[in-house]
């Protein structure tokens, strides 16, 4: 499976020049905890709620500071393309709860770690369909005819 | 997703007694009404760039010029 096909949420992005406290009221709208920063067409950074609270909030900055003062970045990203294991190894290696998702150097939205969790749990949901369903409705096979 | 001036787009809420959001296309950053869209939230909301996934869908309205 592909990254971009575990895309369930939409991503927001925000200019650089927009203040804390627009992008505070951008998340609260479209109801996101995370948005990317992107210049033109290129992401320049990320935002997140915990960035509000530890950069902004925790340091008495000014919410009418730009936004582009309290990103993350450089941005680690993943291609759209890419296979889930490519996403698997640098969550894993970077200790990210978020990756952007790019393609043709342009973002296209966020892939939470929330997302492949859902996407493990389902596969093994599958998995083990057939052994409960072994186990709950339990049948005898049929002898087999001893031939002589 | 394609969508054009005007339009509405809903993203479904993702917890379970959490309402629909829906935003207003204000102009297409994208080729031939592709995404990025930037869109305004609410009647009197803030301006954003929305990447659309498979939580929005796009409400068309007619458009008269």
């Amino acid at each position: 499976m592909r990254t971009v096909e575990m895309l369930h949420r939409s991503g927001v992005g925000v200019a650089p020049s927009r203040t804390i406290r627009e992008v505070a009221g951008v998340m609260e709208q479209a109801g996101v905890g995370s948005v990317a920063v992107v210049d033109g067409d290129r992401l320049v950074g990320i935002v997140t709620d915990r960035d509000l609270v530890r950069r902004v909030l925790a340091l008495g900055l000014q919410a009418d500071a730009r936004v582009d003062f309290v990103m993350t970045t450089p941005v680690i990203t993943v291609g759209a393309d890419d296979s889930l294991d490519v996403a698997f190894g640098l969550f894993a290696t970077h200790g990210l709860r978020r990756l952007a998702v790019m393609r043709d150097d342009r973002f296209v939205g966020m892939l939470t770690i929330d997302d492949l969790l859902v996407s493990v749990v389902e596969q093994l949901g599958s998995l083990a369909k057939p052994i409960t369903a072994e186990i709950l409705f339990a049948q005898r096979d049929p002898a087999v005819p001893v031939v002589l | 997703m394609r969508a054009s001036v005007g339009d509405r787009i809903v993203i479904h809420g993702h917890r379970i007694g959490e309402p629909n959001r829906d935003c207003e296309v204000l102009e297409m950053r994208g080729h031939d009404g592709a995404p990025p869209y930037l869109v305004r939230w609410g009647d009197n909301g803030h301006e954003a760039l929305f990447f659309p996934g498979s939580d929005a869908f796009v409400e068309h309205y007619e458009h008269t010029t």
